[in-house]
């Protein structure tokens, strides 16, 4: 099967993949900075149980590969009565793993502030949520812009475990799966996924840099 | 000074206060009195305790026994009452410790929106003052890494003075200044000094000390060694480590 061939008769569903990859992606990447915001707080709080169980969160879902934990969304839960859809057990899986990964890289961004700087909000009075608000979280999030560009791209990859799962419409990978089990698109199948992935994380990384030279704290 | 003496009051005041790092017995059953007004030079040799007592009056540091009370309360252990006491008292640190993503004016009216609740214009045509005060009212719209140390600490001190501060303390103030922005710093210091603010100042700006401290305190090993009038202590200090270390110091 040509290059011709093969657009003319999957272009369409080509195009429809890319955006449920991307779909998947915006997605997940929300999720997974909302709940790394979270464990992160509680991995700073001063609460020592709170800080013990966001760091056990981070182990847990940093080193569980993406497909054990999928295999357990997708199997395991619906005997505890939880059955969701594949698509959701997708973008839930993503999410968990990428999570674990942006706390980390909220974490790094947090060192790189003094704790003279907390001190010295300590000092005027602020609160521990005042001195999150107004010193920790805003510098953290700025620090971290090219870690979390490198982690949507790697969010974006994840979603590929999406091709292990019945998904209609199928994302990038799956869509692979699903020509060549109808017809011969061989390794060409898989170089025009490819290049959906890789001219995503292209821009992706474009825009990165452009917010991280917009961001950059001075010091 | 003396016709005050009947309404003289302590503002910090420390009894018996121990701490220890670990094995290490930082500070030594400490008895310190500060009166409105009193501006008092906490020096000694490194390693003395003479940081870490400062930073036991608004708690950045924690006590193992003993009692600090600031304008008669009690210092108290965590939470609101201990931030709104924290925040009656200044704090200037070595480092400075500006908040790097703020503005300089943003840096000077955190303290009074977040805390005080100050309306924005208000706080901001506050700072705007203070950082005339200071000298650094053209750098407002600037961030910290812009400026040199010296302009730096000047707007930290401004900052502390936003929260309208009934002590402030000095960590150090000058200590990791180029030689030549030193003055420009202690200017500010003593002119708040001679505005009849309440100051704690850990240094070794012997001139400063001479010119502007109403006692000097000498501290080693943990413990206050001496403490008086200042050209009495440094032209005649009583206990050896204080002759010591007045000599290690001297002679450059």
């Amino acid at each position: 099967m040509g290059l011709q061939e093969l657009l003319s008769t999957y272009g369409d569903m080509y195009v429809q993949a890319l955006l449920v990859t991307w779909r998947m992606t915006a997605i997940a990447f929300a999720g997974a900075m909302l709940l790394a915001l979270l464990v992160t707080v509680a991995r700073v709080s001063p609460i020592k149980p709170l800080r013990k169980l966001g760091d056990l969160y981070v182990q847990i879902f940093r080193n569980i590969p993406g497909v054990s934990l999928l295999i357990i969304c997708v199997y395991a839960l619906p005997h505890l009565k939880v059955v969701l859809d594949y698509g959701v057990c997708v973008i839930l899986t993503t999410t968990l793993v990428a999570s674990a990964f942006g706390s980390e890289n909220f974490m790094s961004g947090i060192n790189t502030i003094g704790v003279g700087q907390v001190e010295a909000a300590r000092s005027l009075g602020l609160s521990f949520g005042q001195i999150l608000r107004q010193v920790v979280i805003p510098q953290a999030l700025r620090s971290a812009v090219l870690p979390m560009t490198n982690l949507l791209i790697a969010v974006m990859l994840t979603t590929a475990l999406g091709s292990q799962v019945p998904l209609d419409p199928p994302e990038l990978t799956g869509l692979v799966s699903y020509i060549n089990t109808r017809s011969v698109g061989g390794i060409l199948a898989f170089f025009i996924s490819a290049i959906g992935y890789a001219g995503t994380a292209f821009a992706i990384g474009i825009v990165g840099n452009q917010i991280d030279k917009r961001v950059r704290i001075l010091r | 000074m003396s016709n005050e003496a009947q309404g003289m009051r302590p503002i910090i005041e420390l009894s018996h206060v121990e701490k220890h790092f670990g094995k290490l017995h930082v500070l030594k059953d400490i008895n310190l009195s500060v009166q409105k007004g009193e501006v008092v030079v906490l020096i000694g040799p490194s390693g003395s305790g003479k940081s870490t007592l400062c930073r036991t009056i608004n708690r950045l540091e924690t006590i193992d026994s003993g009692s600090i009370r600031i304008d008669g309360e009690l210092l108290p252990e965590e939470g609101k009452e201990l931030a709104k006491l924290r925040s009656e008292v200044g704090m200037v640190f070595q480092s400075f410790n500006l908040f790097a993503h703020k503005t300089i004016l943003q840096n000077v009216t955190m303290g009074p929106i977040e805390v005080l609740h100050t309306p924005k214009a208000q706080a901001e045509a506050e700072a705007m003052e203070l950082l005339r005060r200071v000298g650094v009212a053209e750098q407002a719209n600037k961030v910290p890494a812009q400026l040199s140390g010296g302009q730096q600490q000047r707007v930290a001190i401004a900052r502390s003075l936003a929260m309208h501060p009934k002590a402030m303390l000095f960590d150090e103030p000058t200590s990791a200044l180029d030689p030549e922005m030193i003055n420009e710093v202690l200017d500010v210091m003593v002119e708040l000094a001679q505005e009849g603010m309440t100051m704690v100042v850990v240094t070794h700006e012997m001139r400063f000390a001479r010119s502007v401290a109403n006692r000097v305190v000498f501290m080693a090993d943990g413990t206050i060694i001496e403490q008086g009038d200042p050209d009495e202590f440094f032209d005649n200090p009583q206990s050896n480590r204080a002759k010591e270390f007045l000599n290690s110091i001297k002679g450059h």
